[in-house]
């Protein structure tokens, strides 16, 4: 074999692994903290705003706040997971054609400045999250390697709290993108920060049926951090210990696991509509507990049962409170 | 001792961990049985060719929720019997018919898995396999494949002898020789997709040439190399299985490097064909 095919095969094995692997770890803090400055369009009379955001979650949150002056599309389709999305040329002309791009930001859309890149789009891109303060991926409690390889926890909408954070970052950047829709922008998104409170509340009370000591989750991946703050829930642990389903369990984190679901009692595993359960199932039926399947990064389509944020929280509650109050 | 003992025990109390056992002794053996043949036929670009032939067939099971194992299974039969029948057309070379054909349906395959768009997590399972997350079901498939194999090994364990070591003798015994080609690579296939779950389309050939290539150099003999073979392969898969536990690293991989090093340990330490022993004989 000559050199140079040597050098080939070697970054050829190098690469291939690679492909399982899409997102890299953050290692500053992320940029969200920041708002974007964003100059007025101007539209056509008539001319509704065209709005793409990253997932049917952020779509939705955006279209109850841009109401009918704006047109929203989601880029990753219900029932896919956007850890995992993998672009297409057709999205690069969805990207190319937007004039505002809503993203969900800390690390959950790894897919997108390639994509925003390769689109060639001077449309700005404005994450919703602006103003959480994020949570830390993994485990809090770790030091030294693990809290060195700073990543955060994208999975912010879970808690309807940071959502009505979304809704006020969404008002301000359609309002400095349309100004002559500021009023419509400010009332549709007050009226959706009502519902938002009021789903709060319902999550609350449905979650209430469970008792003190079974308020624990194991998930398929880490996702579940905010929720498990803002409704007094203990993580267990998960399937694949990361913060997104494009990763692996070791055999011993699998085992350790197992181990953990076994000393405290947990009743269920937790797993999203949008990935591949076989390992989540393998280890509830080795533990035998249940497996209750959440929708948890995109919505269903219209007509299953999640086709709204709201939908979509009021069921997971619902089947979390099910699995773990009996 | 205990403190081995101890070590052996802790990963097989988890369920997981005894499926993966069973399922890497099962490909560890099965794969030797028919690598004998790969290996005396110069067959190992062929074995190579079909693993990723097979993709396409599992792309195809994945779309419609099917078994993969049952995709892989269709694909690799039809793959080959259709490399079997272009191998005996002369306008082209066999391998470079097999590279045309491999490069092709891989790619065919990644192209239907990418329609899934969120693929990019269970097609790291099919090229690197998943030793993890073998089920119940997965185990009852592959001991069911692996035991069809053997059987139909040890039927035409004569015919595959004449046909691997004097191919004008076949002819001349008037044996079926282009039916024994093909059932060969048929059962091949049925081998690979065996293999799949424990170290994925990618890492297949090493499960199918590495053990065998090192009972080659310890013996000559058909049956002693199959059975060479299968030790070592199952020597490689359980000790591979042991340090991916022990070393967090991918299960498939690690199962591979592990015969990999047995290799190089016979290539230079066996005790006929050992480079060693011949620089030293040289010296001497």
């Amino acid at each position: 074999m000559s050199a140079r095919r040597w050098v080939g095969t070697v970054l050829m094995a190098l690469l291939l692994p690679m492909a399982g692997c899409t997102g890299l770890p953050a290692q500053t803090p992320p940029t969200e903290t920041t708002p974007k400055v964003l100059h007025p369009i101007a539209l056509g009379p008539g001319e509704r705003l065209r709005v793409l955001a990253t997932t049917s979650i952020v779509a939705d949150v955006v279209a109850a706040v841009g109401g009918t002056r704006v047109e929203v599309s989601a880029l990753v389709p219900p029932g896919v997971d956007p850890h995992a999305f993998e672009p297409t040329p057709q999205d690069a002309r969805s990207v190319a054609e937007a004039q505002v791009v809503f993203e969900n930001g800390l690390g959950l859309e790894a897919f997108l400045g390639d994509l925003v890149q390769s689109a060639g789009t001077g449309a700005p891109v404005v994450s919703v999250s602006v103003g959480i303060e994020p949570l830390r991926a993994g485990n809090p409690a770790a030091e030294g390697e693990t809290a060195a390889r700073a990543e955060w926890d994208p999975h912010v909408w879970l808690d309807p709290q940071n959502v009505i954070l979304w809704t006020q970052a969404i008002e301000a950047a359609l309002t400095a993108l349309d100004p002559p829709g500021a009023a419509d922008y400010a009332q549709a998104a007050e009226d959706y920060r009502l519902e938002l409170r009021a789903l709060d509340t319902e999550v609350e009370a449905i979650l209430a049926a469970i008792p003190e000591g079974q308020r624990r989750l194991v998930t398929d991946h880490e996702e579940f951090a905010y929720f498990a703050r803002r409704y007094g829930f203990e993580i267990v642990g998960a399937v694949i210990p990361a913060p997104s389903a494009a990763a692996e369990p070791s055999a011993r984190e699998l085992a350790a696991l197992e181990d953990a679901i076994r000393s405290t009692g947990v009743q269920a595993v937790f797993v999203s509509s949008v990935v591949t359960p076989a390992l989540a199932r393998q280890l509830a039926e080795d533990t035998g507990i249940q497996l209750v399947s959440l929708y948890t990064h995109s919505l269903s389509d219209n007509s299953g049962p999640a086709p709204s944020y709201l939908a979509l929280m009021r069921l997971n509650a619902r089947l979390i409170a099910e699995a773990l109050a009996g | 001792m205990t403190d081995l003992l101890a070590w052996l025990a802790e990963p097989l109390q988890y369920a997981f961990m005894t499926r993966g056992l069973l399922a890497a002794l099962i490909v560890g053996t099965v794969c030797q049985v028919l690598g004998a043949y790969v290996v005396l036929r110069g067959m190992a670009f062929f074995g190579d060719a079909l693993a990723h032939i097979i993709l396409p067939g599992v792309a195809v099971a994945y779309l419609l929720g099917w078994p993969l194992g049952v995709g892989a299974l269709i694909a690799g039969i039809l793959a080959a019997v259709g490399i079997g029948a272009l191998s005996q057309r002369r306008e082209i070379k066999e391998d470079t018919a097999m590279g045309v054909i491999f490069a092709g349906a891989f790619a065919l395959g990644i192209a239907l898995l990418s329609t899934q768009r969120s693929y990019a997590v269970d097609l790291s399972h099919i090229l690197f396999g998943n030793l993890l997350g073998v089920s119940t079901g997965d185990l009852w498939l592959m001991g069911g494949l692996a035991a069809l194999v053997i059987l139909l090994v040890v039927a035409f364990y004569k015919e595959f002898l004449v046909l691997s070591f004097d191919p004008v003798l076949a002819v001349t015994l008037r044996l079926p020789v282009t039916f024994l080609k093909n059932l060969l690579l048929v059962l091949i296939a049925v081998v690979i997709v065996t293999s799949l779950q424990a170290v994925g389309v990618a890492l297949v050939l090493a499960m199918l040439v590495t053990p065998a290539a090192s009972a080659y150099l310890l013996t000559r003999r058909l049956p002693a190399m199959m059975a060479l073979g299968a030790a070592l392969g199952a020597a490689g898969a359980v000790i591979g299985l042991y340090l991916s536990y022990y070393w967090n690293l991918a299960s498939g991989p690690a199962i591979v490097l592990t015969e990999t090093v047995l290799f190089f340990v016979v290539l230079l330490f066996g005790p006929s064909r050992g480079l060693l022993w011949r620089r030293r004989a040289a010296t001497a």
